[in-house]
């Protein structure tokens, strides 16, 4: 593994796109922000403690999901795959340098949030430590979702389509503004294909706001494992 | 040295975009010249480890490209056609992240790129981010790119394709910088003729031609280029333009009518291998 190329890939496009473009960051925070405005106008303030958890995972999600614009741009546009093809990089490598800076990009808004659970004091040190596992379990979820979905992609045109439609099915549709229990038991085994879904679940019952699904423990653990191992197989990296 | 052995490339609907037999490519700065849809970048991306090959083999200095591309990969830069900077990035950056990827340490990625940046002219740019380069200094940043990575073989697939004279002069100088060997592809003829001792033709996905300009040259020997907008016997028709090569000795016999007469070069080459001949 390429660990000197991941580090300066996640310092590079993590922390300076960070400090060049910081809209991308307030673009990146202005849905789950405002869905958690309107959850707290519609609900008089009874599911803020809900949208605030969810915030946090559908906004990890998101940037991890944004990830299959990029490497699609990378690969379609800008040529950048190819050039790196042909460097001893494995994909592997490539993908895992990504993950790392989305998870860098996404740190100011993970500071965020995790100040606003300070605020309706949410977090202790055990939920903290859950609220890390589940974080990265996504962000390695998400990019992986996003590099076998831009691998597919022929044509440039497509693919904000589908990350925009992808990203409305896998953070707000999933229970992350809402509490769990809201939604038909066999619908959410469904939605549990997006990891927001089995990752929410968590959350609520580890922040004691649901009962614990312990079912949706092993979807994720799961889920990271498959997306990881699909990822490894089906990105495509030499041209057939 | 690169030899290439029966090497194809079949698209979905048996569009054939590389069929070429048995080719040797010397070494030094070499170009492969050709329309588009000649097949050079086609060969250029299976050299380059970057596409598969539907059959056949290839060999840079003995090594398989398809069989044995991790080696290959350590001994190569290749460049792909319209590859563009990350913009946010400045081009120092995206050197010494290209750098760490090929293994070099972060003192001797810092290093070589510094060294790199100096010699292509881009070394007071380096801190800038490169979406406000200019189209020339962001190709002269991945030969920048090429020249710190000290690879034995770079592809550079059409390095100045849309660029200015200017620009395309300074992305040249840059070129000149590359050790070891430079395989080009390029349609720009001045390109190839400044830049390589030798020059490849491609057509149709094959080799057609090999040899400096003069050898190439060598059909046309002693001609001269008419061109007119009026139908011309034996001519060959370009758009609206009719293009006949005479013996400079005839030249005196279309001297003073309207034609434009031009002496010959690479181009026309193209023409008489690409145009039909209209009787």
């Amino acid at each position: 593994m390429k660990v000197r190329f991941i580090l300066t890939m996640a310092w590079y496009y993590g922390i300076k796109t960070i400090l060049r473009g910081p809209s991308y960051i307030v673009a990146s925070l202005a849905t789950p922000l405002t869905l958690l405005f309107l959850v707290f106008v519609l609900s008089h303030g009874a599911l803020v403690k809900f949208a605030v958890i969810g915030g946090l995972i559908a906004f990890v999600g998101s940037v991890g999901l944004s990830g299959a614009g990029d490497s699609a741009f990378f690969r379609l546009q800008l040529r950048i795959q190819d050039l790196y093809v042909s460097s001893s990089i494995k994909p592997f490598d490539y993908m895992i340098a990504f993950t790392l800076s989305y998870l860098v990009f996404a740190i100011p808004g993970i500071i965020l949030y995790v100040y606003l659970g300070e605020v309706y004091r949410l977090f202790n040190l055990y939920d903290s430590i859950i609220m890390i596992l589940l974080m990265l379990s996504l962000i390695i979820t998400t990019t992986s979702i996003s590099f076998i979905i831009s691998s597919s992609i022929k044509h440039l045109r497509n693919i904000w389509g589908i990350t925009g439609i992808i990203t409305i099915i896998t953070s707000i549709l999933p229970p992350t503004f809402y509490p769990y229990y809201y939604v038909p038991k066999d619908f959410l085994y469904i939605i549990a294909l997006s990891p927001t879904t089995p990752a929410a679940v968590i959350a609520q019952g580890a922040f004691g706001l649901s009962p614990m699904m312990n079912s949706m423990v092993y979807i994720l653990i799961i889920e990271t494992a498959v997306y990881l191992i699909l990822a490894r197989f089906l990105v495509r990296w030499r041209e057939n | 040295m690169i030899s290439i052995s029966n090497l194809t490339k079949v698209y979905s609907k048996n569009k054939i975009a590389l069929n070429v037999g048995y080719q040797d490519i010397d070494k030094g700065i070499i170009s492969i010249i050709g329309q588009n849809g000649a097949g050079k970048t086609t060969l250029l991306r299976i050299l380059s480890t970057q596409l598969k090959a539907t059959s056949g083999d290839a060999f840079i200095d003995g090594i398989s490209v398809t069989r044995e591309y991790n080696k290959i990969r350590k001994k190569i830069v290749s460049i792909p056609q319209e590859a563009a900077p990350i913009g946010i990035l400045t081009s120092y950056e995206q050197i010494f992240m290209y750098l760490t990827a090929r293994g070099f340490s972060f003192h001797s990625a810092r290093e070589e790129a510094n060294i790199a940046l100096k010699k292509v002219g881009l070394y007071d740019a380096r801190n800038r981010p490169t979406d406000e380069l200019s189209g020339g200094m962001k190709r002269k940043m991945f030969v920048a790119m090429a020249l710190a990575s000290n690879a034995d073989t770079v592809f550079l697939d059409e390095p100045t394709t849309g660029l200015d004279p200017l620009s395309r002069m300074e992305v040249w100088s840059a070129i000149k910088e590359l050790r070891g060997n430079v395989i080009l592809t390029t349609h720009y003829m001045e390109e190839a003729e400044e830049l390589s001792k030798k020059i490849y033709m491609m057509d149709s996905g094959k080799f057609i031609g090999s040899g400096s300009i003069d050898e190439l040259l060598l059909p046309l020997k002693g001609k001269i280029r008419i061109e007119s907008r009026e139908r011309l016997d034996n001519s060959y028709n370009i758009g609206t333009l009719y293009v006949k090569y005479i013996d400079s000795k005839d030249l005196s016999y279309y001297e003073g009518k309207y034609y434009s007469i031009k002496k010959v070069t690479i181009e026309d080459l193209f023409i008489i291998i690409g145009v039909d001949l209209e009787s």
